[in-house]
């Protein structure tokens, strides 16, 4: 106990010298290959198989380390996880930024989670013509928004964007300060649920596959445990299979529930906005095909729009961050 | 009233003064800079000299430079000029042989009365035991024994300076300082004190230099007092004006307040003190007739 | 003569003291309790119980009042069945007796998901996160700003540049910290130290100047040198003080606990309070802030009093509290103290 605690003093103390590069021991094979997953209906299901012991019995070693999405791209960059959950798009923003890493796994793409959630009174994106939108800069609802915005014929410049961290953007639709927001759920069905006579007049149904949420694993970690995050990998399969067989589905609520620390009933509603990719999905969006049918299409969509928005200004290939192999060698 | 030949204590004082100096004060001088890069003096060429046993006080008005000359006498303060001799030989800074006792008591309110003694010893390297029994008898010697193991905040003003004055002697020190030691007491405890500063005098084999603009206290307590001058157009900074003598018989007792040497010497010295002083121009005040006042109340 | 409730610089007697102490708790609640339980008080809403005639409204939706009687209006003149509904508040101000309930029941709720902590182990797991962060402060942050206080020379040395640092946010270093510590416990602890170290070191520094120079000087004519003047004289001195910034600042660690602990994996009270409020479960969320507050309150009473006992030359009663602690203690205390 006590040398804990002097353990932790020291740590403290480096930490502030700023010698602390030092004492950062890289992660080694012996232990265990660690995931930072965040709050979002696709990287929750892991805790299914967590719970259930599904990757002991995969016979590879996985710790979850339960994170909010922010710092868990963090700790990923710090090199403190081996692997993260991201979406494809911010998985371009950490590689521009010099963390190589590869995506070997599709949980799902959004299907209506991610929203544009407007006032009373708006019903189209068309109304939103000269009105302020809430979301914040450079993040997916950026992305989606630009897209609905083209689909009606309209561009950024038709509307007036307002920084907003998704966190708060129901207050700040609440408060009357925006005429709409964007944000992902459970911000967004906070918006809907708080504030009286709102809508949501796009979501990413209307735009499937703008937006991917996968696992990047540090290129590192993949080119020395290849084999065990294969064993991973293969896990993903039975509980995307768990959440849609009938007979499972209301565990698999609860499991999911219980990670959030929501009742599970509330929870079941926001699974319809999450299309969970199995197998054979997965495989046909690893195809290298333009468009947002796949990763590689969806990524180079997102990379536009990043180095647009200046998020980063790095030449990266985005075929470069997708490793197909664990998937395709899935049965 | 007893009635003391003037001769007895022309002869004790002359005895006093045949005893060896113990503090030499050589033309003591203090400058100090003002923020426009010119100087102020307080204090020029003091000199004077304070000898075994002898009780001496110094008054003067406000501005003559008193409390400069104790601080410095104390180490607190650096002479700018002339220096200052501890039997014989020249000293400075603070040290425990030129004990102090100041107006504010400054006792160390996280100690017992007890533990605020025995500091200066235990400073001076005492083991726990020995200074504790003597801080002990330096207590007992002010009278304070039952108090020996209260803080400072449960004492009144008085006990406060008693102890204050058994902190200074318990280091036995060549001389005591005491700079207004009784300024912020009421009149009658302030008469106690004179009383018991008086017996300690006379018990301890000690030496003191005492600071006071009371006229009154200066007199009954010294063997000799020295005038000091707040500064005049002829000369721009505190002096010594004069050192005089006081012709009264020890022990000292409160009738000789009333008795003629008393108020002669008390005389000569508001001569000293008022010699100089220049009238200057007041504003009237305006005047208020108390009847109208009246009117108005009524 | 009656006692007066206002006179200038008096205290109160000890009644009117705990009335008032007592009335500082209760009129919030109160206030809270209109707003909450009156209807016509606020309640800016309408949550539908029946959407009557209208395709727009839905059961259990909650809008604005104004926007309401509008479209019932619109659908009684189109010869429909009105809705109906109830005054409400928004959700983010929960009813007193739902956090009531929030409060008893998060202790008493197991946590859902198998090795999640109950939450009595979330309040001990940010207490220990808070205990390390300042302890590590104190430690090294009260000697430096001893130093500083009482030499110049460090003082020069070293505040312009706490100075300069201490108004950067603690927060924005997390990313650092977590590459500098790791993602558990380190960077959280590591927040909490930046967030209070640097403004230990100035307070510290500040109330050590404020050492009364009377006392240095007697303590110097009573042969007192250096190192036993800072050790015997100015150390004592200010420990009172000292005690006190301690205990304000403690205060502001617990500011920086909502940031840090949601840095690297996240835990605690706060990820907590976090974690309701995204689902929006506003009365857990005030269940949280309630228990921090109530943490901090508690904390800061034992503390006081502890102080009363632990300097007892201030002449402050210790209260019937600090008196038991003082006879526990005090065998112990009468061997301990030294010069």
């Amino acid at each position: 106990m006590i040398r804990s605690s002097l353990r932790r003093l020291a740590t403290v103390a480096i930490a502030v010298l700023g010698l602390g590069a030092a004492a950062a021991a890289p992660l080694t094979a012996a232990d265990a290959l660690k995931v930072a997953y965040s709050d979002w209906p696709g990287w929750v299901a892991f805790d299914i198989a967590i719970q259930k012991g599904w990757y002991k019995e995969a016979g590879v070693d996985v710790e979850f380390v339960w994170m909010e999405y922010v710092p868990s791209m963090e700790a990923f960059q710090a090199g403190k996880v081996d692997a993260v959950t991201v979406t494809n798009g911010d998985q371009l923003v950490m590689g521009a930024a010099g963390k190589s890493s590869k995506a070997i796994l599709i949980n799902d793409i959004s299907f209506g989670n991610d929203m544009i959630v407007a006032k009373a009174g708006i019903t189209s994106i068309k109304d939103l013509k000269g009105k302020k939108i809430g979301l914040e800069l450079g993040f997916v609802e950026h992305l989606m928004l630009l897209k609905a915005l083209e689909a009606n014929g309209m561009t950024e410049a038709d509307v007036t964007l307002v920084n907003v961290p998704t966190n708060d953007t129901p207050q700040t639709l609440a408060s009357g300060g925006v005429d709409a927001i964007g944000a992902w759920q459970p911000n967004s069905g906070a918006a809907l649920k708080s504030v009286p006579g709102s809508k949501a007049i796009y979501t990413s149904k209307d735009v499937p596959g703008l937006i991917y949420d996968v696992v990047a694993v540090s290129t590192e970690s993949l080119g020395t445990r290849k084999a065990e995050w294969a064993n991973f990998v293969a896990v993903w399969p039975k509980i995307v299979a768990f959440i849609q067989d009938p007979k499972t589905k209301d565990e698999a609520v609860k499991i999911m529930a219980a990670r959030v620390n929501v009742p599970a009933a509330e929870y079941g509603l926001l699974l319809p906005g999450t299309k969970f990719f199995d197998t054979a999905m997965a495989k046909k969006a690893f195809m290298p095909t333009e468009g947002l049918d796949s990763v590689l299409g969806s990524s180079k969509v997102a990379n536009a729009f990043n180095l647009a928005n200046k998020v980063y200004e790095a030449k990266i290939d985005p075929a470069a961050f997708l490793d197909a192999s664990l998937v395709q060698a899935l049965p | 009233m007893t009635d003391v030949p003037n001769e007895s204590i022309s002869s004790r004082l002359a005895k006093l003064k045949s005893q060896p100096v113990v503090l030499g004060i050589d033309n003591l001088g203090k400058t100090y800079p003002r923020p426009d890069g010119s100087t102020t003096t307080a204090l020029a060429k003091v000199s004077f000299s304070v000898h075994r046993r002898e009780f001496m006080t110094v008054i003067g008005p406000s501005g003559c430079g008193k409390s400069s000359l104790i601080r410095i006498l104390a180490g607190l303060e650096d002479a700018t000029s002339g220096q200052m001799l501890l039997d014989g030989k020249p000293d400075s800074g603070p040290c425990p042989d030129r004990g102090m006792v100041f107006q504010g008591y400054t006792l160390f309110p996280w100690l017992t009365v007890l533990k605020n003694v025995m500091f200066g010893l235990k400073m001076g390297g005492m083991g726990f035991d020995q200074a504790r029994s003597e801080a002990l008898q330096w207590i007992d010697l002010v009278g304070l024994t039952k108090f020996a193991d209260v803080y400072p905040h449960q004492l009144s003003g008085g006990m406060k300076q008693r102890v204050a004055i058994a902190r200074a002697l318990a280091n036995k020190p060549r001389i005591l300082l005491m700079d207004e030691p009784f300024g912020a007491l009421d009149a009658q405890t302030r008469a106690q004190m004179q009383a018991y500063l008086l017996q300690i005098w006379q018990n301890v084999n000690l030496t003191v230099l005492f600071i006071t603009h009371d006229l009154d206290e200066a007199i009954y307590l010294a063997d000799r007092i020295a005038v000091l001058g707040a500064p005049t157009p002829d000369i721009p900074h505190g002096h010594l004006q004069e050192i005089i003598d006081v012709p009264l018989a020890r022990p000292r007792t409160p009738e000789q307040f009333t008795s003629e040497p008393f108020l002669a010497t008390k005389r000569r010295i508001e001569g000293l003190i008022h010699k100089r002083v220049v009238p200057t121009m007041v504003e009237p005040l305006p005047m208020i007739k108390l009847t109208q006042v009246g009117d108005e109340v009524v | 003569m009656a006692e007066r409730w206002f006179a200038v610089r008096r205290d109160l007697s000890p009644r009117r003291q705990t009335l008032l102490t007592v009335g500082a708790f209760v009129l919030p609640l109160l206030v809270w309790c209109v707003i909450s339980y009156v209807p016509f008080v606020w309640h800016p809403l309408i949550t539908v119980t029946n959407p009557g005639g209208s395709s727009f409204l839905a059961k259990d939706m909650m809008i604005d009042r104004g926007m309401f009687a509008a479209e019932n209006a619109k659908v009684v003149a189109e010869g429909k069945p009105a809705a109906e509904g109830y005054r409400s508040n928004p959700v983010f101000l929960p009813p007193p007796h739902a956090v009531g309930r929030a409060l008893y029941t998060a202790f008493l709720t197991p946590p859902v998901r198998k090795g999640e902590p109950w939450l009595h182990e979330s309040l001990w797991h940010s207490l220990t996160i808070i205990f390390w962060g300042f302890t590590a402060a104190a430690i090294i942050g009260v000697p430096i700003g001893v130093l500083c206080g009482t030499f110049d020379f460090f003082a020069k040395l070293t505040e312009p540049f706490v100075d300069f640092i201490r108004y950067m946010p603690a927060p924005a270093f997390g990313a650092l910290m977590v590459a500098v510590c790791g993602i558990n416990d380190g960077p959280k602890i590591a927040i909490i130290f930046i967030g209070t170290f640097f403004q230990l070191v100035l307070v510290v520094a500040n109330t050590t100047r404020q050492t009364d120079r009377a006392l240095l000087e007697a303590a110097q004519t009573l042969g007192a040198k250096g190192r036993h003047l800072v050790l015997h004289v100015v150390l004592p001195g200010i420990l009172p003080n000292l005690y006190n910034d301690l205990r304000i600042l403690l205060g502001w660690a617990w500011t920086y606990l909502i940031v840090a602990e949601l840095i690297g994996a996240s835990s605690g009270i706060s990820y907590f309070i976090n974690q309701q409020g995204k689902y929006r479960n506003y009365d857990n969320v005030f269940a949280g802030i309630i228990m921090i507050g109530m943490i901090g309150l508690i904390t800061d009473q034992v503390l006081a009093i502890l102080g009363r006992v632990l300097f007892p030359w201030q002449g402050k009663p210790p209260g019937k509290l600090g008196k038991i602690i003082l006879a526990c203690v005090g065998l112990f205390r009468r061997k301990k103290v030294a010069v």
